[in-house]
C-alpha cells in the first residue's frame, strides 16, 4: 500500500494535539493526528481538575501566563460553537489568615499585570454569602469572575470530531517509535510498529512522552519531565450545591493545592494532591491519597458528605523542571514543532497554545488557505445534542425521528439509545465502553454502570456486528467479559 | 393529555400487587396505569433465574410471570418499554418510549415503584488501576443468566450480600472459579443456609475482616491485595498478600431509586435514603406514594409485596376520598 503524505502529521491526540488540529481543519492542509491510545484524551487529558484558570498563577512574562489568559478567552465561544458543557462559574482562593492575606494581594497584583479582569479581594460576609458552607474559619477570598468549568474529554471530542469532519486523518493505536528526516526531500517518516505516514510538518504534543518523542527524533528536551500523578474523588449529584464556585486554599510551596469544585455535569470534584511517580502511566488511587485529599477537603468545606463518592481517580502532571510550557520549533530540525511541559493550566490555555503553534508552521513556511465548505459543528449533521440537553421539543422530534431516542439505557443519567448509537457512529467511532460512556455519560452517574453497562456493550456488539464478548472496556485487550456460560 | 386516575411507575412486585389491591378494592382497571421501563412486567424479579420465591419457593422468573398473568387477566392496561423522566406535584407525568414518543399523562395520584439500584464501588476506596472485569453484581446477573456470558474465569467476590452469594454459587455453576467472597464486617450479610448453599457446598471459602487494598492490571485484572483488619476495622500489618484473579465483583447492597422523587419535592430520608411517608406510604406531596424497593430496601420479596398491598389500600382511600369530595362539589352547585 502506498504510504500517505501530508503537510502536518500532531502526534498526540490530548487537548494540545487535538486543538491543533481542529485549528488547522479550518484550513486547506492535509493533516493527520497520531496516537498511541484507541481513543481521543487518552492521556493527562482525561484526568484533571477541569478548571478554565484564569491566569493569576503563572508568573508575569511567562507562556504560561500569556496563553493562559488568552486561552481561557477563548474557551468560552469554542464551546458555543461544538455545543460543549462549559459554565463560568468563577473561582475563589480561600484565606484563613493575614499571612494568606498577603498572598492573595500577591496573586491580585499578578493577574492584573497577566490581563485578568474582574479580580478582587472579598471578605467573609460576602464570602459566606457566595459559598455558604465554607469554612467558618475562611476569612477572605480572591475571586476571580472569568474562571470557569468545562468537560476536558468532551471539549477534546468536540474539537477532533470538528477536525476530522473538515478532513483531519486519525489514526489509533499509532504509538511512534521511530521518526526519520529526509533532507533531500525534507520530508519526515512517522512509523508506529508496521505503520507509517509522511509529513513536512510535525507537531509533538505527546504530553508526558513528549521528551521521548524528542529523542526518538534524535533531538533533545532543555529540560526533564517530571510525573506528578494528582488524585480525584467524584461526589453524586445529590451534592452538588456543597460549591458555586471553584475553591481553592491559598497556594503554597506544593502547588495549588486541594479543592472542591462543582463540575458541568453537576457533581462534586474533590483533588488534587501532588506525588511525584516513578511511572509515568501510573494513573492509580491510593487509599493514603484519598485520605489526603478528603482531610484537604474538609479544610474547605467541613461538613462535605464524603459518603456520596461515586467514584475515584488519578491523572499525571508532565511536570518541566523549567517551570515553563515550551512551544518552539526544533533547533536542530526544521518545521519540527515541540509542545512540551504542558502542564496545568494546560486545558485552559489549550486554544492559545494550538493558536501559537499555528503561528509557529505558519512563521516557518506552511501556507493557510481557508477551506470553502469548512463546516462549523462537531459532524455534518450538527452538534450531537444529548437527549438529557434536549428542550421539550426538541426530545419530541427527535424520538419521531429515531424511536432510539425514546428507549432509556442509562437511568442514573437518561442516556437513551439513540445517543448511544450516534456516538458510536460519529466521525471518531466510539466503539468501546468507556468510549460511549465519555461521549454519552451512559455509565457515569450514581450506579457507575450498574444498571446500564450490560445494555451499553450489547449495543455496540449490534452496532458493530461483533459478539458481546467481543466488546471491549477501553483498549485492545479490556473485553469486558471473557467465554460464555456453560448452558449455551 | 391522557388522564388516569392512578398511575404507578414500575411493574416489579410491589407495583404489582398494588395495582390489584386497588382494581380490588373496586377502581375500575381503565382507570389505572402501570408504566414500565423495561420490555415486560416483573421487576427485578425476571433476573433472578434462582428459587426462593415467595411461599411457593418459586424461581424469580416464576414469580414475574404469575404476577404479570394476573395484571393481563383483570385486563390492567399497562406500558413497557416506557420511561417516566419526570413527575410534577400537579401529578403530570412525562413519559418516553420509542412507540409511544414523548408522553404526558395526568394523574389523580401516582405510586412510586421504582425499585433500587445497586449502590457503586465508590465508597469502596480500593487503589490500583481501574482495568476492565470488574464488575457490579447486577452487572454480572444480567451478562450471566441473561446474556450467557462468563465475566472470567477466576473470580474474587466483594460483599457477603444475599445476591453476591447467589452469584458466587451461579459463577460456579457455569464454569467460574470463585477463589473467595470477602467482607470487611466480622459477620456475613446474608443467612447461614444461603452461606452453606452458595459457598460451602463448592467449596468456596468466605474470607470475613478482609478487604480489597488494591487492583493490579493494565488492561484486564490480573491480581488484587489483600489484607486483615482487626476488630476496629483497622489493617493489621503484615497481612497483606496479592492473589492472582482475572475478574472482581462487587455487591456494596442496594439504594432506593429516587431519582423523580428529588425534583418534584418529596423528603429523603438520610437514613434510609428513600423517602419520608406517612402510614399509607403517602409521602409530603399530596397524592403521591411509594412502596416497596424505592420506598425502603427489603429483604424479601414478601415484605416487598405487602409494601405493595399497603400502598395499594391507602391509595384507594385516596381516591375514594377524591372522588367524594368531587362528589359533594358538584352538588352543591
Ligand atoms: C492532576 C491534574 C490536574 C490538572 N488540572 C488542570 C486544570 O484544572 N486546568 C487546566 O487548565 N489544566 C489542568 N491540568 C493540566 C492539563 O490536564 C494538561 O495540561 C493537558 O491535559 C495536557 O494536554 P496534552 O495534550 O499536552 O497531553 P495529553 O492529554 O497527555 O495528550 C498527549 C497524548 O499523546 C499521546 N502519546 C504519547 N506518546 C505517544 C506516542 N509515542 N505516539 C503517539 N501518541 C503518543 C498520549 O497517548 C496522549 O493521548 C491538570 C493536570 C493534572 C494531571
Ligand atoms: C440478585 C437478587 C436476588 C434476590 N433474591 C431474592 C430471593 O431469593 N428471595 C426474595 O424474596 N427476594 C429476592 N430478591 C429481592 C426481590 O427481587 C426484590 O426485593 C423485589 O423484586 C423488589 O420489588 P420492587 O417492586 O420494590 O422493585 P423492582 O422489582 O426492582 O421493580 C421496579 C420496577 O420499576 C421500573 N422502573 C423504575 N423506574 C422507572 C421509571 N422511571 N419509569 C418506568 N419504570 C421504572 C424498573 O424497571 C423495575 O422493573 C433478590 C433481588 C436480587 C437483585
Amino acid at each position: 500500500m502506498a504510504i500517505k503524505s501530508y503537510d502536518v502529521a500532531i502526534i498526540g491526540a490530548g487537548i494540545v494535539g487535538t486543538m491543533t488540529a481542529f485549528m488547522i481543519g479550518k484550513y486547506k492542509i492535509k493533516c493527520a493526528v497520531l496516537e498511541a491510545g484507541i481513543d481521543v484524551a487518552s492521556g493527562t487529558t482525561r484526568a484533571n481538575s477541569a478548571i478554565i484558570h484564569a491566569g493569576y498563577d503563572a508568573h508575569e512574562g511567562s507562556l504560561k501566563a500569556k496563553l493562559n489568559v488568552r486561552g481561557s478567552r477563548l474557551v468560552g465561544p469554542i464551546a458555543k460553537q461544538l455545543g460543549v458543557h462549559y459554565n463560568k462559574c468563577g473561582s475563589l482562593v480561600i484565606g484563613y489568615n493575614e499571612k494568606d492575606l498577603e498572598h492573595l494581594r500577591l496573586l491580585l497584583v499578578r493577574g492584573k499585570k497577566n490581563g485578568v479582569r474582574g479580580l478582587e479581594i472579598i471578605e467573609q460576609d460576602r464570602l459566606r454569602e457566595m459559598e455558604p458552607n465554607v469554612s467558618k474559619d475562611a476569612k477572605y477570598a480572591l475571586y476571580a469572575p472569568s474562571a470557569g468549568i468545562v468537560c476536558p474529554y468532551d471539549l477534546a471530542y468536540a474539537v477532533s470530531e470538528n477536525s476530522a469532519t473538515n478532513g483531519v486523518d486519525y489514526y489509533f493505536e499509532y504509538k511512534v517509535d521511530k521518526i526519520d528526516y529526509n533532507e533531500v526531500n525534507k520530508l519526515y517518516t512517522i512509523s508506529a510498529n508496521d505503520k507509517t505516514i509522511k509529513a513536512k510538518y510535525v507537531v509533538n504534543a505527546a504530553g508526558l512522552y513528549s521528551d521521548e518523542i524528542a529523542e526518538i527524533l534524535g533531538d533533545k528536551l532543555p529540560f526533564k519531565i517530571i510525573p506528578r500523578r494528582g488524585e480525584y474523588m467524584l461526589l453524586d449529584k445529590s451534592e452538588g450545591k456543597t460549591a458555586n464556585h471553584t475553591l481553592f486554599v491559598t497556594p503554597s510551596e506544593k502547588g495549588k493545592g486541594i479543592l472542591v469544585s462543582p463540575t458541568v455535569d453537576g457533581n462534586i470534584i474533590v483533588g488534587p494532591n501532588a506525588n511525584v511517580v516513578e511511572s509515568k502511566a501510573d494513573t492509580g488511587v491510593t487509599s493514603e491519597g484519598l485520605s489526603e485529599i478528603a482531610e484537604g477537603a474538609r479544610s474547605i468545606v467541613p461538613d462535605i458528605n464524603l459518603d456520596a463518592i461515586i467514584t475515584t481517580f488519578a491523572g499525571v502532571r508532565a511536570t518541566p523542571t523549567s517551570g515553563d510550557f515550551y512551544i518552539r520549533e526544533s533547533e536542530k530540525f526544521p518545521k519540527f514543532v515541540h509542545a512540551a511541559g504542558i502542564e496545568s493550566p494546560g486545558l485552559a490555555a489549550s486554544p492559545a497554545i494550538a493558536e501559537y503553534i499555528v503561528n509557529i508552521l505558519r512563521n516557518s513556511g506552511l501556507k493557510f488557505k481557508e477551506k470553502e465548505d469548512y463546516i462549523t459543528t462537531r459532524t455534518a449533521e450538527g452538534n450531537c445534542k444529548l437527549f438529557y440537553d434536549m428542550s421539550e421539543s426538541e426530545r419530541e422530534k427527535a424520538i419521531k425521528k429515531d424511536p432510539r431516542y425514546g428507549k432509556m439505557v442509562c437511568r442514573c443519567e437518561m442516556v437513551t439509545e439513540g445517543d448511544i448509537v450516534n456516538a458510536i457512529r460519529r466521525p471518531i467511532s466510539a466503539h468501546t465502553v468507556d468510549m460511549v460512556k465519555r461521549r454519552t455519560r451512559a455509565g457515569m452517574g450514581r450506579c457507575q454502570g450498574g444498571y446500564c453497562r450490560a445494555k451499553v456493550a450489547e449495543i455496540i456488539a449490534k452496532e458493530l456486528n461483533i459478539s458481546v464478548s467481543e466488546v471491549k472496556k477501553f483498549s485492545s485487550n479490556s473485553n469486558i467479559l471473557c467465554g460464555r456460560t456453560k448452558r449455551i | 393529555m391522557m388522564k388516569k386516575k392512578l398511575v404507578i411507575i414500575g411493574s416489579g412486585p410491589s407495583g404489582i400487587v398494588c395495582a390489584l389491591n386497588v382494581y380490588k378494592s373496586g377502581i375500575k382497571a381503565e382507570d389505572i396505569l402501570i408504566i414500565e421501563r423495561e420490555d415486560e412486567l416483573g421487576g427485578t424479579l425476571n433476573l433472578c433465574i434462582h428459587q426462593g420465591f415467595g411461599k411457593n419457593e418459586l424461581t424469580g422468573t416464576e414469580m414475574a410471570s404469575e404476577l404479570s398473568a394476573l395484571v393481563k387477566k383483570n385486563n390492567i392496561p399497562y406500558l413497557v418499554g416506557t420511561t417516566v423522566i419526570s413527575i410534577t406535584k400537579e401529578k403530570i407525568i412525562t413519559a418516553v418510549s420509542p412507540t409511544l414518543g414523548y408522553t404526558k399523562i395526568q394523574a389523580d395520584a401516582i405510586v412510586l415503584a421504582t425499585g433500587c439500584r445497586e449502590r457503586s464501588r465508590g465508597g469502596l476506596s480500593i487503589g490500583g488501576t481501574r482495568p476492565a472485569g470488574i464488575a457490579s453484581a447486577g452487572t454480572v446477573q444480567r451478562f450471566v443468566n441473561i446474556e450467557g456470558y462468563l465475566p472470567g474465569k477466576k473470580t474474587v467476590i466483594i460483599g457477603s450480600t444475599d445476591i453476591a452469594l447467589i452469584i458466587a454459587r451461579r459463577l460456579s455453576l457455569e464454569g467460574g472459579q470463585v477463589l473467595f467472597v470477602c467482607d470487611t464486617r466480622a459477620k456475613p450479610q446474608a443467612h447461614k443456609t444461603d452461606i452453606s448453599e452458595c459457598l460451602d457446598y463448592f467449596g468456596t471459602p468466605l474470607k470475613l475482616r478482609t478487604t480489597v487494598t488494591r487492583i493490579f492490571g493494565k488492561e484486564r485484572v490480573e491480581a488484587i491485595e489483600i489484607a486483615d483488619l482487626d476488630k476496629d476495622g483497622k489493617l493489621i500489618k503484615g497481612t497483606k498478600q496479592k492473589i492472582e484473579c482475572d475478574s472482581l465483583v462487587y455487591s456494596c447492597g442496594f439504594l432506593p431509586e429516587i431519582e423523580l422523587m428529588q425534583e418534584v419535592g418529596i423528603e429523603i430520608k438520610k437514613l434510609t435514603h428513600g423517602p419520608k411517608t406517612d402510614k399509607r406510604l403517602e409521602t409530603n406531596v399530596d397524592g403521591i406514594f411509594a412502596c416497596g424497593n424505592a420506598r425502603i430496601i427489603h429483604d424479601d420479596v414478601e415484605d416487598v409485596m405487602a409494601d405493595g398491598k399497603r400502598a395499594g389500600k391507602g391509595v384507594s382511600d385516596y381516591l375514594w376520598f377524591l372522588n367524594k369530595r368531587d362528589r359533594i362539589r358538584e352538588e352543591e352547585r
